[in-house]
């Protein structure tokens, strides 16, 4: 790790995965930094689910390494955090403890929690006061009582997103997110990451780290060039002679901010470079062509 | 034809409801009424036989007799008399308890279990039965599902417990339990033991795979990522998401082994009991006395529906998450 930027959160080298004689993922290297919102875009089966799961841990590639704040991810754990499409909450939890949920598993033991049973009452309150705060950010006060079967596919995806954020993970990872929503309630969300994005450039200019960094599984291209501030493009189809999908594309993708108009037209090239780049079986240019994100930063910020 | 799932209205339901008890109450009535109007009849009938008879031996005059006629003679009108008393009684309210009156089943059933009985009349049936059978199943429910819940959910947490398991447990629940007895009384005897043993281990199987069952289905795995995600332990996992998840369907699952485990327990009772329903059932049997038989049964319907009642009430409390 001797070579790792400063700042940086999640660090993949050489991932490589395969199932039988079938090769998934080939050599795969990443880094991203704090404050980073990353897009990861790709041709349905590529391998993007498969790579999520190795970063989260509860499937380690089968060669390369993936480091997390600064340790190998062996297996899930707090630094981690994880949105799903399904599933994201826990049924028998109030939107309030769902979010309060993690601050109860993180900082108390089970024993802790029996045996100390006043302290943890009082620290109980601590933390369903943290919940509401947090739900309040996201708009979402008025449903703290509510089950999630209670609540519809936004207002639940929303509670998931600040189960997650509560934990402060050191990155955040958020898989097709938004897939199963509507579209209104789908542009509610991306504006909510909008405001995250904000947050994280008022943090740079008073010269703290960025809290939040998130990498973000899309197969919608407006929206992956409209969160994020960088976009991924993960492809079976290159020129390595290898099988298996790697990055093929990386770059900087426009920065919105929340009350900017929703301009798709600005991007419109970009959409195009990203077709033929990653969802093309016939790419016709070496892949190292579009991956330069970290060479223009490098130039942007060199001394 | 009738359209299939067509709604009808509340009071239709309700109605309908009402209406099922009535017959089978009504049904009930009209047959052990017509018994008994039958069997009184049958009584008069041969009330006015026997005093012809006894007439008839009265008419015969006594003082020619040699002393072994009159004493035949004697003894025939003892005789007579004896059966005129039972057919003057039984003329008047049957003594037939197989399919006993309503007024029977109050007066002979309902009041001879709650109030003393025996010599020293300091034997109350029902309280002693309630409490034998009670704890019994209490005892034997509790051990069984304590170790079901032990076993399922570390078989849906652990692929080596689930491996290890199931095997025997699929085997085990295939057997029914009555069929097992034998082999439960010869091993544990016939004491407080050995009816805790027998329901315990006849709810297991069943009991186990279905809290198994439940903990690998309702728990996603990605429930199971997030928790890890969020800093759980494995000891938090299972005990703060996976029981808790699987808390409805425990219940219910409880819930559904009351019947099976009553199956079992009466039945042992009937064979091997000193006390309890199975062993006042068995008794009041070979007496052919339904009385107290009809009455039992009726408590132990009764007490099942509130059981049910109470834990559908339990489960609506612990999970309100859960809807009905």
């Amino acid at each position: 790790m001797s070579n790792t930027r400063p700042n940086c959160v999640l660090h993949c080298q050489g991932v490589s995965h395969w199932f039988g004689s079938n090769r998934v993922l080939n050599n795969i290297n990443l880094e991203i930094t704090a404050g980073q919102i990353v897009a990861v875009v790709g041709p349905s089966g590529c391998g993007k689910s498969t790579l999520l799961r190795a970063i989260l841990g509860t499937h380690p590639p089968k060669a390369g390494q993936i480091i997390a704040n600064g340790h190998p991810v062996t297996r899930p754990n707090r630094d981690v955090g994880i949105v799903y499409q399904n599933y994201s909450l826990f049924d028998f939890l109030t939107a309030r403890d769902n979010v309060a949920f993690g601050l109860m598993l993180d900082q108390t033991t089970l024993p802790e929690r029996l045996f100390g049973y006043f302290q943890w009452r009082k620290l109980r309150s601590q933390h369903r006061q943290q919940a509401l705060d947090l739900l309040e950010k996201v708009q979402l006060s008025k449903a703290a009582n509510l089950y999630p079967h209670e609540m519809s596919g936004g207002m639940r995806q929303r509670v998931a997103i600040a189960q997650a954020l509560i934990m402060e993970p050191k990155i955040l990872l958020l898989d097709e997110p938004f897939g199963a929503l509507d579209e209104a309630t789908r542009e509610e969300l991306q504006l909510m990451l909008l405001r995250l994005y904000d947050e994280n450039l008022q943090a740079k200019a008073a010269g703290q780290t960025p809290p939040y960094t998130i990498l973000i599984v899309t197969h919608e291209l407006n929206e992956a060039l409209y969160v994020s501030d960088r976009v991924i493009g993960l492809s079976q189809y290159h020129q390595d002679g290898a099988n298996g999908a790697t990055i093929v594309y990386d770059k900087q993708a426009p920065v919105f901010k929340a009350g900017d108009a929703r301009d798709f037209e600005q991007f419109e090239t970009q959409k195009d470079e990203l077709r033929k780049a990653v969802f093309t079986p016939s790419a016709t240019r070496h892949h190292s062509e579009f991956v330069t994100f970290w060479n223009e930063h490098d130039k942007a910020f060199a001394p | 034809m009738l359209m299939v799932r067509k709604s009808i209205p509340k009071a239709w339901q309700f109605s309908l409801g009402i209406a099922s008890i009535l017959l089978l109450v009504g049904g009930y009535t009209v047959f052990s009424h017509g018994r008994a109007v039958r069997q009184k009849e049958v009584a008069a009938q041969q009330l006015d036989n026997v005093r012809n008879l006894l007439s008839e031996v009265l008419a015969t005059p006594a003082d020619e007799l040699d002393p072994a006629s009159l004493a035949k003679r004697q003894s025939k009108i003892h005789d007579y008399e004896a059966q005129i008393t039972r057919f003057e009684q039984e003329s008047q309210t049957a003594i037939d308890r197989t399919v006993p009156t309503w007024s029977s089943l109050y007066h002979d059933g309902l009041l001879r279990v709650l109030s003393p009985q025996g010599l020293k009349k300091d034997e109350y049936w029902l309280a002693e039965d309630a409490w034998a059978t009670f704890i019994r199943l209490i005892s034997g429910l509790g051990v069984g599902v304590a170790l079901s819940l032990i076993i399922g959910i570390l078989m849906g947490a652990y692929a080596s417990i689930e491996s290890f398991f199931l095997p025997p447990l699929s085997f085990l629940a295939k057997i029914p339990p009555t069929a097992m007895m034998a082999i439960f009384f010869i091993l544990v005897g016939t004491s407080y033991q050995m009816y805790v043993t027998m329901i315990a281990f006849g709810v297991l199987p069943t009991l186990a795979q279905s809290i198994y069952q439940s903990a690998k289905k309702d728990v996603p795995e990605n429930l199971i990522f997030k928790a890890y995600t969020l800093g759980a332990s494995s000891l938090e996992l299972i005990w703060n998401v996976i029981y808790k998840q699987i808390l409805p369907r425990l219940i219910d699952a409880v819930r559904l082994q009351i019947g099976p485990a009553m199956v079992m327990l009466v039945a042992a009772e009937w064979m091997v009991s000193s006390a309890g329903f199975g062993y006042r059932l068995r008794l009041f049997y070979q007496r052919t006395d339904m009385t107290v038989i009809f009455v039992y049964v009726l408590i132990l319907g009764v007490a099942g529906l509130v059981a049910d009642y109470l834990l559908t009430l339990l489960r609506r409390k612990l999970c309100p998450w859960f809807g009905d």
